[in-house]
Parts: C-alpha cells; sequence; structure tokens
C-alpha cells in the first residue's frame, strides 16, 4: 500500500503539517522516533517528583490563527499569558518589572528614568508595528528572490503594501532597524542600563551572539510577532506544561484522521531516480508513499535520511553550511521553597521570565566568554517557576525551576559536556540567582542539567538548537534554510520539509508546518 | 559686494575636489575652500621629519573610480600608482602566510598550508569577482529612496530589480550573505587556515568598530575587494609621492578646468537666507556667495556645526545625531635608519614591498576587538603595515625608510579621554607588538609620530576620528547614507548639497561620493 503523506517527527510543527493535511482530507501518517508524541513540547519527570518541559520553558508563540483554526480550545489547551513579562532582579537590589500593561510598565521604569519611562509607550508601539510587518512576511511562503515568478509577484506586492502602510518615515525605520544591533537600537530609546538589559536579552535570544552584534534587533521583532500589542517580552504559557500542547494537537490531529504512530524512528528516506518513494525505519521496515514531510532540522534531514548520492554536493554544502550553534542549557531546580527576592517582588511578578541581564554589556560579557569556546562566567539567566501555575508539577508545596542559561555553547573549546562540566554549570546558575534570592542556596533539593548536547542526544536537535538553525539575518525569509530552497521543497522531488529549520523559523509554535502544509496543498490543488 | 560663484565646495579633500573638478569641467565657475594650509583632507602627504615623507592618514589606494582617473586624465597631472605587490602575514610559530601578486605563487603558499584552501581560493576569488561586478553599478549609482512613489525613484528601484534579476538567484543570494554575515563565519564556508581567514578577515574590519565575528563585516570585505587598478581587482596600490599626490592630482585637474582653491579658509558656517544656501562665512568674517553650496564635510560638521539644528526638520536632526562615527582606527607612522628585519623572512625580499599584516589568527582579532569595545585600545593590536620608500625611494633620504603602520583598535571614546600619555601608550603597544615580529625594529626608530582617533578629528576634522566619515555598517548604507529621504546628496536646505564619504557609497579614496554629487547637481540644473 502506497501512503499519500508521511510526516516524519511528531513534534508540534509535524502534528501542525499533519493536522492541517488531515483536515483537508489528505490521508497522513505521522512517524514519531519517541514513545509519545510532543518532541520538545514534552513534560517529563526531570527529577523524582518534579515534572518539567525538559528543554526549557515554551515552545515559542503559537499564533492565535493556528489555535483557531485547529480548534486547539476544544481540544483542551489552555494558553496563559501571565501579567508580568520580565522580572529582573538588579546588583544594586532593586528590580525591574516589564508588564503587559505598558502604563504600569511605565510606572515601573519611572523609578529608574523619567525620561525613559516617557519613551516606554512609543517604543511599545514601534515594536508592535514593526512585529505586525513581521507578521504578515511569516504568513506566506518566502517568495522567489530575485527570480520571482508566479504568484511571487501577488505575495511581493501585498507585503510591499504592508510595508508601504507604515507610512514612508516608518517604512524606512523599519528596514533600518532590521539591519541593526539590538544594543544600537535600544541605545537610540533609551539610557537605563537595567531596561536595556532586559529587553536587549530578547534580541539575543537563543543566538550565538551579543547584543552589539548586526541582526539582534531583528530576533527581538521575531519574538514579538503575533504577540499582544503593548507587551514586551511577553510569554505564553501552555497550561499542564507543552506536554498539553502536545496532546491537544495530536487530538486533534487524531479527530480529522490522522494517524500517528510512535517509536517508529526513521532511517532513510528511500529515494528512487530523484523521488521519493517513502521511508524506510530502524527496524528494516518499509513504508512506501508519494509524499515525504520531515519535521526534523535541515542538516539531519538532508545529510541524516537521504542518502548522500541523491543530492547534488553543492546543495550539501549549502546545508553543511546552516549555523546551528546551539548556545542555550536547561538546569531545572527542585526547590523546597520558592525563592526569596531581597528586592521584594510586586504580586504576580515571579511568574515573569526572572531574568539576570542587568545591562547590555553584562550580556555582551556573557557573549565574549562563548566567542573563544567557553561558557559564560556571567552568564544571561532566564528562570520560571511553572509550579506557580501549575503546582501538580512537584510535590505539595515545593517548587519547580527551570532556568534557561546563555552562553553554554554546543562547541565546548577545549572540554566537552561532561559530568563535571555540568555540576560547574548549575553550580554557577544557583550562585547567580542566590546573589538576588539568599535562600536559593538552601532551598536547592536536586538539580537536572540539559545542555545542547544532550538535546541533540535526545531529541535529533544538531548541535542542539531547538530553532533548527539560529535565527540571523542570512538564515531567514529566502534564505531558510539554504537559498534558492525556501519554499519547503527539496532537490528530492515528493521530500518537503516542515520543521523550524524552514521559514518563518523557531519560536513560532507551529508557524512552518502551517505553512509547509499549505505549500502542500497548493501543489496538490485543494487549497 | 564680491563676486558670486556658481558653486563653492567647503572641504578640500579628495571628494570635495573630484565634485569641483566635475562641476567646474561642466562650465560652472567654483572655488574649493579649505582649512587646513593645503588641500587632501586625510589623503595627504607631509614632511613630519626632515628627509622623510609620511602619508599621514591614508596610505594606500584601490578604490578610486576608473571612470574618474579618465574623466579627470589624473595621470597627466601626475598620478601614478605603484602596485602593491604582496601580503604577508607573520605567525607565532615563526612561519608566514604569504599572498603574492602572482596567483600561482600565492596557490603554491596556500598550499603549504592546507591543499583544501588552495583548492577554494581560486573559487573564492571568482565569486568575489562576480560579486564585486554585480555590486559596481550600485557603487555608480544614486541611491533610489524606496519610500518615494517619485517617477525618477520609481526607475531607479526598477533599475535595481532588473539588475538583481540580471545577476541571478545564485549570486543575489551569495550577494545578501556578503551584506548580512561576518566575515569569520563567511570565510568559515570557504577556509579552514587561521591565519588565512584571520589576514582576509582583517580587511573586513578596517574602519569599522565591528570585530571578525560581528555580522555585516563580510560587507566591508567585500568593499575591500572592490578595488580596481588598470581593471584587476584586489589590487591594491601606493600612490607615488604618497597619498597626497593623489589629492594634488585631482586638485591639478580642477585648476585646469578653472576651480580656483583657497586654502586656510576655515568656513565657520553656511549663510542662509528663507531656508535657501547663499554662500558661507569664513571664520575671519568674510561672506563669499555662491549659487550653490557643496560641503564634503562629514554630516554631523556639515548640519550640526555649519547649518545648524534650528535650521533643520526636528527628524532629519535627529537622524543625522544617531549616525554612528565611532572611530576605531590610529596611525602610526615611523623614520627608519635601517629596513625591518623580520623573524619569519630574514633579510630583504619582496615582501618588504607589500604589505605585512598582523592578524596570526580570527581570535587575535576579535580579542583586539573586545578591548575596544569596553573602552580601551587593543593590547594585540591588529595590523597593517607598508614601506613606502621601500615602493617609492623618495619618500625618504637615500638607504632611510618610512614605515606606515595602520592600526586597530584605537576607539575615539577610550575611558579617561586620549591624553599624551596614552597616546604614547599607545604608540609603544604598537611598535613592541611589531617588534615581536622584526625585533631590530626598535633600535632602527629615528622618529615617531603616533596618531589617534583623537589625533585624526582634531587635524582633519573627521568626527571621532572615522576615516570614512560614518561607520559602514549595512543600517548607514546606500538609501540610509547619512540619513533615509537625503541620501541623494541633496539636503533639507535648498541650494545646499553634500559630496563627503558621508554619502553613498562612501568611504576610502574612491571618490565616488563626490563624482555622484556632481552629477546630481548638474542634474538639478544647478
Amino acid at each position: 500500500m502506497t501512503r499519500e503523506v508521511i510526516v516524519i517527527g511528531g513534534g508540534v510543527n509535524g502534528l501542525v503539517t499533519a493536522a492541517y493535511l488531515a483536515k483537508a482530507g489528505i490521508p497522513v501518517q505521522v512517524l514519531e522516533a519517541r514513545g509519545t508524541p510532543g518532541g520538545l513540547a514534552g513534560t517529563e519527570e526531570v527529577m523524582p517528583g518534579f515534572r518539567s518541559d525538559v528543554a526549557g520553558l515554551d515552545a515559542g508563540w503559537l499564533l492565535p490563527d493556528i489555535a483557531d483554526h485547529l480548534k486547539l480550545g476544544a481540544a483542551g489547551l489552555e494558553l496563559v499569558v501571565p501579567e508580568a513579562s520580565v522580572f529582573s532582579p538588579q546588583p544594586d537590589g532593586r528590580a525591574l518589572t516589564l508588564w503587559t500593561d505598558p502604563t504600569r510598565t511605565a510606572e515601573e521604569i519611572a523609578r529608574f528614568s523619567a525620561e525613559d519611562a516617557r519613551r516606554w509607550p512609543a517604543f511599545t508601539a514601534q515594536l508592535a508595528r514593526f512585529a505586525r510587518v513581521l507578521e504578515a512576511v511569516y504568513a506566506v511562503t518566502p517568495p522567489r528572490i530575485p527570480d520571482a515568478r508566479g504568484r511571487d509577484f501577488a505575495t511581493l506586492l501585498g507585503l510591499g503594501r504592508r510595508l508601504r502602510g507604515l507610512g514612508r518615515r516608518e517604512m524606512v525605520e523599519f528596514l533600518r532597524v532590521a539591519a541593526m544591533s539590538v544594543a544600537e537600537w535600544l541605545d537610540d530609546w533609551f539610557a537605563t542600563d537595567a531596561l536595556k538589559g532586559a529587553v536587549g536579552a530578547g534580541g539575543v535570544t537563543r543566538i550565538l551572539q551579543g547584543p552589539r552584534s548586526a541582526g539582534t534587533a531583528f530576533v527581538l521583532l521575531h519574538h514579538h510577532v503575533g504577540r499582544p500589542a503593548g507587551a514586551v517580552r511577553s510569554a505564553q504559557l501552555v497550561k499542564g506544561g507543552l506536554g498539553a500542547l502536545a496532546r491537544a494537537l495530536t487530538d486533534v490531529a487524531k479527530g480529522f484522521g490522522a494517524e500517528i504512530r510512535t517509536s517508529a524512528p526513521v532511517r532513510e528516506i528511500v529515494v528512487r531516480d530523484g523521488r521519493t518513494i517513502g521511508v524506510a525505519l530502524e527496524t528494516g521496515e518499509h513504508i512506501a508513499a508519494r509524499r515525504v514531510v520531515s519535521s526534523a532540522d535541515p542538516r539531519r534531514t538532508m545529510c541524516g535520511l537521504v542518502p548522500a548520492a541523491h543530492l547534488d554536493p553543492e546543495f550539501v554544502r549549502a546545508i553543511n553550511n546552516i549555523r546551528y550553534r546551539g548556545a542555550v542549557a536547561t538546569v531545572h531546580l527542585a526547590l523546597g521553597e520558592l525563592p526569596h527576592f531581597t528586592s521584594r517582588p510586586a504580586d504576580g511578578a515571579l511568574r515573569a521570565a526572572i531574568t539576570v541581564a542587568p545591562s547590555l554589556d553584562y550580556l555582551e560579557r556573557a557573549y565574549d566568554d562563548a566567542k573563544y569556546g567557553g561558557v559564560s562566567r556571567q552568564p544571561f539567566l532566564e528562570a520560571r517557576i511553572p509550579t506557580l501555575l501549575d503546582p501538580s508539577l512537584a510535590p505539595p508545596r515545593q517548587h519547580l525551576m527551570t532556568v534557561q542559561v546563555q552562553y553554554a555553547p554546543y562547541h565546548l573549546r577545549g572540554g566537552v559536556w561532561d559530568a563535571a562540566a555540568r555540576e560547574r554549570l548549575a553550580d554557577s546558575v544557583v550562585a547567580s540567582l542566590g546573589n538576588y534570592a539568599p535562600n536559593l542556596h538552601t532551598s536547592v533539593l536536586a538539580r537536572h542539567v540539559v545542555t545542547p548536547k544532550d538535546l541533540e542526544e535526545r531529541f535529533g536537535l544538531t548541535e542542539g538548537h531547538p530553532y533548527h538553525g539560529e535565527m540571523t539575518l542570512d538564515q531567514i525569509v529566502f534564505m531558510r534554510p539554504v537559498a534558492g530552497w525556501a519554499r519547503y521543497r527539496t532537490p528530492i522531488k515528493g521530500l518537503f520539509l516542515c520543521g523550524a529549520g524552514t521559514h518563518p523559523g523557531g519560536g513560532l509554535a507551529g508557524a512552518p508546518g502551517r505553512n509547509a502544509a499549505h505549500e502542500l496543498l497548493l501543489k496538490e490543488g485543494r487549497r | 559686494m564680491a563676486q558670486t560663484w556658481d558653486a563653492i565646495i567647503i572641504g578640500g579633500g579628495h571628494n570635495g575636489l573630484v565634485t569641483a573638478a566635475y562641476l567646474a569641467r561642466a562650465g560652472r565657475r567654483v572655488l574649493v575652500l579649505e582649512r587646513r594650509y593645503r588641500v587632501g583632507g586625510a589623503a595627504v602627504s607631509e614632511e613630519i621629519y626632515p628627509g622623510f615623507k609620511f602619508s599621514v592618514f591614508s596610505y594606500v589606494v584601490s578604490l578610486l573610480r576608473p571612470e574618474i582617473i579618465r574623466d579627470l586624465d589624473l595621470p597627466r597631472h601626475g598620478l601614478e600608482i605603484l602596485p602593491l605587490e604582496s601580503t604577508v602575514t607573520p605567525m607565532d610559530n615563526g612561519d608566514y602566510l604569504a599572498v603574492w601578486g602572482d596567483p600561482d605563487k600565492t596557490r603554491r603558499e596556500i598550499y603549504r598550508h592546507s591543499p583544501r584552501d588552495a583548492e577554494a581560493m581560486v573559487e573564492f576569488g571568482r565569486l568575489m569577482h562576480h560579486m564585486a561586478q554585480a555590486v559596481k553599478p550600485i557603487l555608480g549609482m544614486i541611491p533610489p529612496d524606496p519610500t518615494s512613489l517619485s517617477p525618477r525613484d520609481l526607475l531607479g528601484l526598477l533599475k535595481l530589480g532588473r539588475h538583481f534579476r540580471s545577476l541571478g538567484p545564485e549570486h543575489v543570494h551569495a550577494l545578501y550573505k556578503l551584506m548580512t554575515m561576518s566575515s569569520a563565519d563567511y570565510l568559515d564556508e570557504w577556509y579552514e587556515t587561521d591565519v588565512l581567514k584571520a589576514t582576509k578577515s582583517a580587511s573586513g574590519i578596517i574602519g569599522t568598530f565591528l570585530g571578525p565575528r560581528s555580522p555585516g563585516t563580510a560587507y566591508v570585505l567585500l568593499h575591500h575587494y572592490m578595488g580596481e587598478i588598470d581593471g584587476s581587482f584586489r589590487a591594491w596600490g601606493f600612490a607615488k609621492g604618497g597619498t597626497g599626490a593623489i589629492s594634488e592630482s585631482i586638485a591639478g585637474a580642477a585648476r585646469r578646468f578653472g576651480v580656483e582653491i583657497r586654502t586656510d579658509a576655515p568656513v565657520t558656517r553656511v549663510l542662509l537666507k528663507r531656508g535657501r544656501a547663499m554662500g558661507v562665512v569664513l571664520e575671519n568674517g568674510e561672506e563669499l556667495r555662491a549659487r550653490t553650496v557643496v560641503s564634503s564635510l562629514d554630516p554631523h560638521r556639515t548640519f550640526l556645526e555649519l547649518v545648524g539644528e534650528p535650521e533643520l526638520p526636528e527628524d532629519f536632526v535627529s537622524d543625522i545625531r544617531r549616525y554612528k562615527f565611532r572611530g576605531s582606527s590610529g596611525k602610526v607612522n615611523l623614520a627608519l635608519d635601517e629596513l625591518p628585519n623580520f623573524t619569519c623572512m630574514p633579510g630583504v625580499g619582496p615582501h618588504l614591498r607589500g604589505a605585512i599584516s598582523v592578524s596570526p589568527s580570527v581570535d587575535y582579532l576579535e580579542r583586539a576587538y573586545d578591548d575596544a569595545k569596553y573602552g580601551e585600545f587593543s593590547r594585540h593590536p591588529y595590523m597593517d603595515v607598508i614601506i613606502p620608500s621601500m615602493i617609492d625611494p623618495h619618500m625618504a633620504p637615500p638607504g632611510k625608510h618610512v614605515m606606515s603602520i595602520f592600526v586597530q583598535y584605537a576607539p575615539y571614546n577610550i575611558t579617561g579621554g586620549w591624553t599624551d600619555a596614552k597616546r604614547e601608550a599607545f604608540g609603544d603597544t604598537v611598535v613592541d607588538t611589531l617588534a615581536r615580529y622584526a625585533p631590530n625594529l626598535k633600535q632602527a626608530i629615528l622618529h615617531r609620530q603616533v596618531i589617534t582617533p583623537a589625533d585624526i578629528e582634531r587635524i582633519t576634522g573627521l568626527t571621532e576620528g572615522n576615516i570614512f566619515q560614518g561607520e559602514l555598517a549595512l543600517h548607514q548604507l546606500f538609501f540610509l547614507r547619512p540619513a533615509p529621504r537625503w541620501a541623494k546628496y541633496r539636503t533639507p536646505i535648498r541650494r545646499l548639497y553634500q559630496c563627503g564619504s558621508g554619502t553613498h557609497p562612501g568611504g576610502g579614496i574612491m571618490g565616488a561620493s563626490g563624482r555622484l554629487a556632481a552629477l546630481r547637481i548638474l542634474g538639478d540644473g544647478r
């Protein structure tokens, strides 16, 4: 039996693609290597009695149109946007909290600088405007540039209009900012180190660059696509952890008729005469299919699953040149009690991302270490306490804290990610946070470290990068995953990509999967 | 009432002189006003020490547009460019990496370090050649404003679109990568030899406040590949008589077309009447009138000093204010009693007629940048060293030599500010670092001139000592240089134009800004 479509990988993007295809009436089978679908979106018992999202805090932002389209709410998905976005304790004992409400945030900023507080609303408005332009770019299959043809012209025209809609001055401003470093952009606006550190941290999220590197202003914009206007660095959390998102997506996909097979690792994408005819599993089983859609990252798909003989060496070279460079580790801390921050956070502030990034220089120095292959001695931290939202993740009265640590590069120079390196990392996290919440030192019951290396080994993520490749200017839109192949297709006929390694990239749960499904449906003439 | 000029050019640097020459060539009566005692701006040769002539600031040439050389017949006015034959990078293990004028010799040398890189070099060279060809027409075009719907701008955009289409996807994508990547990442895609990547990426950091791992530097790398001498790409040269000879030759051409040049004539402000430029006021109070005023000074000087904020739209002022200079380079000029003897290549050889690059590894350059990032000059700086007297013996007395050392990074905003003591410490660092590779250097020094970005600013007037009149960062190029909507040599002040490196395409002794400004002025019927 030849199947219509096989989706490799049951992570968020794979499931979204499957759900969209199944909804359109196409029979689809998802093959997931692990025992449960979800990929990175999995909630596991990381330490006895403590459950957590293994790879970190969030799968990124789920765009409302995907949630609506797939009716994820009806499937039990509950999304929570905490009122506090960022809680950033400062070395001087104060703390800066960014709220989703810009007025409240401005009041907060006024304690540091009246002038910055005055500028805050205008900044958030510009950020939101620019993010909306990106949102339009992200909703479409990237047009071919410069060899535009067919519907590319309509796409380009639409995007051009969108850009013009900003007005003359803001349009240029958008182009200018997109090319800048987040430090320069923020320096244009603000004077307060605490504020620039807290906001600028969003410009280096999961990229091996510092805030002074060009292109980091774009990263900040990227992480505001789809988010509520006025809120800066807000988060969308899934009640019950990311596992709940995976469950909802699985249920919805199944409901539309998709078949989801777990514990079915794919060994090879079978190619004959330049066209895929199906996949071979690790067990040796062959599954014939007309089309294969891979949600694995581009390098793993093209250089791991497709036999090399079928590919042009230039294409392989381009795939191998994609920069992954995982830079973030996660430290899970089991806590006997909540941390007491000396800066006395306001009610609800600890539901934010507790951020250690007191200045742009702090972030830059953290990056300096990583440039030479070291772990940041003073890392940029982003901690969450998911038990504040869902106490069931830990034993009664106990808490769980997940801390994203950047920079913890995949490629360590003159070292490996061994037990000692992990312990050192956990020590430095506890020490750093302990500066602001002294009781942390004694309240840690257990620690669990997940390095980029672990992500690669456990989830098949090349170099441990959850975004399947850095979101840098040379690796986005028509360049993602590689130039000339940004339309979810590959040089192998019938083989498509739908993971975060494709446009619009990582941090936007399901957006690449949705776009890939659209492209496939167009090809099928079903849309 | 004094006479009225068709055009007054403020500043006698190479761009100002090019504009003047082109305008005069078209029959305009032109006056150039230069603040210093001689023309040239940052392209001057001066005898700082008796018998020794230095290209005090800018020291090599490759970007000077061939059409300018042709149009102004510069060779007739004394321009002669002598090729720099090689680049040699001494390595810390006593070895070296050399790139010679002869491609076969270079290939053999690179092969010694890595056969793979020797192979890659051929393809890389070909791609860079294509990229430079792709960018050339853009350098020669007045940037269209993408926000404008005027027929002229739309036509410009259409032309640009056609140009990109004609290049084909492969080259456009390669160009896009060059525009957005760091030179280190870009070179990683091609090469494996660290010292080779370092030496190549060094040209990506010149004049910027960025390290080789900073995105955007790959473009600057290309900027330095675009040099063109006698049609051969990536050929750097040295002007006979020093860099000042270039300025003198352009001034000569300008004079032949009837341009009057006044030195020691500092302009203090642009004379305005009802928002229009009427002429200029000199420091001595003298008022000079002109139908058109053109400033070759950088955007800060032109708008914030000569025009003044109250005369300008608020948005424009804030755009000019945030335009980044961030000077990052210094210069050390040495008069030498004898030639330096490099340990890696002892004795006198062809390597002394080329450039010596102190760029042993990418990390070395990056660490040099780290120091500057936090407000110090590099403890181990990048240096580009040439010995002009080996190419043009008239630069020094017989048997003696001059050495020109371009140094990075020396931040303009150094912690505590630049003092005499700090300048000397900087000079010591430079000499000490170089002496590690050529131990006889210290005893050979007869005279030392150390130039910090603060000195560059003081002497030439370049804001923050930035040698390009503003960083060549992605967000300060093309239609954004120096400010959106005003990247076409015009200014918000009617009859006032700009023609310096702070306009597209900017940077280096290229003259393209000066030429395009002149074309725009003539096109406006002025």
